[in-house]
């Protein structure tokens, strides 16, 4: 399996390095969102320190982006039959889906990092220190994992890309704005809040703020084991539409 | 017996696309399966290669059956698909796609590279293994698919049109490689020169069902007609379905 794994995570890899354009841009982005949200809205928001502040909402942001996208493989495989050639091999299902979390997981940890780099002029340093940022990166995993895994179960539920896009364009930025990213829970309006607090990227994104902000305090194990169930249930019903999809257990 | 199938049949809702098939493949035999477009071609070989269950019927492949043990199944075949888009390895040379689909049949990790190469050198791309497949021409990448059917060595190989919209040079070329192998091939083809030369023996379906079965001289003889078109023709008709 693990020989798999690799095998399928070499694949984009390679074709990562290759899409020299598509790099470049993707790693750009969070550093506009940065400028922009950041920046931008600081001298309109009354929170001291709004940088510091909006830095677990643009990580947040950025994962989410490329989380979604990474269901993309996936659904050309689909659509080209590659996948039903890689079917038509010895391989555990599983390994599929699991090559495109290893590959997102490490393309997302190297991007967060790139943006706590690009917060340091910005003089925002994470209150936690290293062991924060290694906090983060947990953090950061386990929601790649729950948006992954949904966009995957998209993938795979939907008749066709254009399905997918119409949706995943749909739902991305509300998912987005109806969390604390940019606002904490307690300044939103009432009808808001709810879903703020139904909202997965709520606990990734207090995990995160907590780590950059204050310190290790009783509400970080709490809003990552919210978190982790989140994501628990979205591989779930990730494998469930995979396996539905191939007509295959995955094992 | 490398494939033997038992009334083997597929039903997409009301529709039949294969119905009761029975036939088989001997060691080292090149078996076609030929018939006119939807005539259930296809539909046969997904499900041989696993990737589609069967309605009705069973059917073995190199002793394994197809529903118990599809892993062994898939173990033991090289499939080579009628249609599949390259754009999901563009970005990959042929050297990469072959070194990844070696590991991916579980080819020892020390043998990888070598067994890439072999496969390349095999259909003729060792001068473009490291070329981007994105600037293959279309009979490059057919032979390419082929070259990726081999890395395991498999008991049978499966080719579902595998010179569709080749040239007659690149043509020649994949049967060259075909003959050379020595394995089991089950092909289905729409090309009766191709089935003329190739095979060992013919199976002609339509709808579903087998209409004629022999060596292409066996099946020629019998309707006393000089050609395999001929002889397709007289067993599935001159409409176009
Ligand atoms: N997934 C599917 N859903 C519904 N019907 C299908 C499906 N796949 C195949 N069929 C039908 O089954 C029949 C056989 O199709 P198949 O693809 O096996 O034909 P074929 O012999 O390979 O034809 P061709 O020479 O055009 O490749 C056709 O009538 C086709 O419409
Ligand atoms: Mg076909």
């Amino acid at each position: 399996m693990t020989q798999e794994v690799l095998a399928l995570t070499r694949r984009w890899v390679i074709i990562l390095f290759r899409e020299r354009l598509n790099l470049l841009f993707s790693v750009l982005q969070p550093a506009v969102w940065l400028v922009f949200f950041a920046g931008g809205l600081s001298g309109a928001v009354v929170i001291d320190d709004y940088i510091a502040f909006a830095l677990p909402g643009v990580i947040a942001f950025t994962v989410v982006g490329n989380s979604v996208t990474a269901a993309m493989p996936l659904l050309f495989d689909k659509e080209t039959g590659y996948l039903d050639k890689l079917l038509s091999m010895p391989i555990r299902r599983g390994s599929i889906l699991l090559s495109r979390f290893v590959f997102q997981v490490g393309m997302n940890s190297a991007q967060v990092i790139v943006i706590l780099l690009i917060a340091l002029p910005l003089g925002v340093r994470p209150a936690t220190g290293v062991p924060g940022v290694i906090g983060i990166l947990v953090t950061t995993a386990l929601l790649t994992l729950a948006i992954t895994s949904a966009a995957l179960a998209l993938a795979c539920a939907a008749p066709s890309h254009g399905t997918f896009f119409a949706i995943t364009g749909f739902a991305t930025l509300p998912l987005l704005f109806m969390s604390n990213a940019f606002v904490p829970v307690d300044s939103m309006p009432a009808w808001m809040e709810p879903i703020a607090r139904a909202n997965p990227l709520t606990y990734a994104i207090e995990a995160m703020r907590l780590l950059v902000m204050e310190g290790w305090g009783g509400g970080v194990p709490v809003a990552l084991g919210v978190l982790g169930v989140a994501s628990g249930a979205l591989l779930g019903v990730g494998v469930w539409q995979f396996a539905r999809q191939t007509g295959q257990r995955v094992a | 017996m490398i494939v033997e199938t038992e009334a083997l049949g597929r039903t997409f809702g009301e529709r039949t696309a294969v119905d009761a098939l029975t036939f088989h493949i001997a060691p080292g035999e090149i078996v076609g399966l030929l018939g006119p477009n939807g005539a259930g071609k296809t539909t046969t070989i997904r499900m041989l290669a696993t990737l589609l269950p069967a309605s009705s019927g069973t059917a073995r492949v190199c002793g394994h059956d197809i529903r118990d043990d599809p892993d062994a199944v898939r173990r033991s075949i090289g499939y080579v698909m009628q249609q599949v888009s390259p754009m999901g390895y563009y970005l990959l040379t042929g050297r990469e796609k072959a070194e990844i689909e070696a590991s991916l049949y579980h080819v020892p990790r020390r043998r990888v590279k070598e067994r890439a190469a072999e496969v390349l050198d095999l259909v003729g791309l060792t001068e473009h293994a490291d070329q981007l497949v994105q600037e293959y021409s279309g009979g490059m990448q057919k032979r390419l698919e082929l070259a990726c059917g081999l890395l395991h060595r498999p008991e049978l190989l499966i080719l579902d049109e595998p010179t569709l919209g080749l040239d007659v040079q690149s043509r020649h070329h994949v049967w060259e490689h075909i003959r050379t192998l020595g394995v089991a091939v089950l092909l289905a083809t729409n090309y009766m020169d191709e089935a003329d030369r190739l095979c060992d023996r013919l199976t002609i379906i339509d709808h579903g069902r087998t209409v004629a079965t022999g060596t292409p001289a066996e099946l020629k003889e019998a309707l006393g007609v000089l050609t395999l078109d001929d002889v397709f023709l007289a067993h599935t008709g001159r409409e176009v379905s």
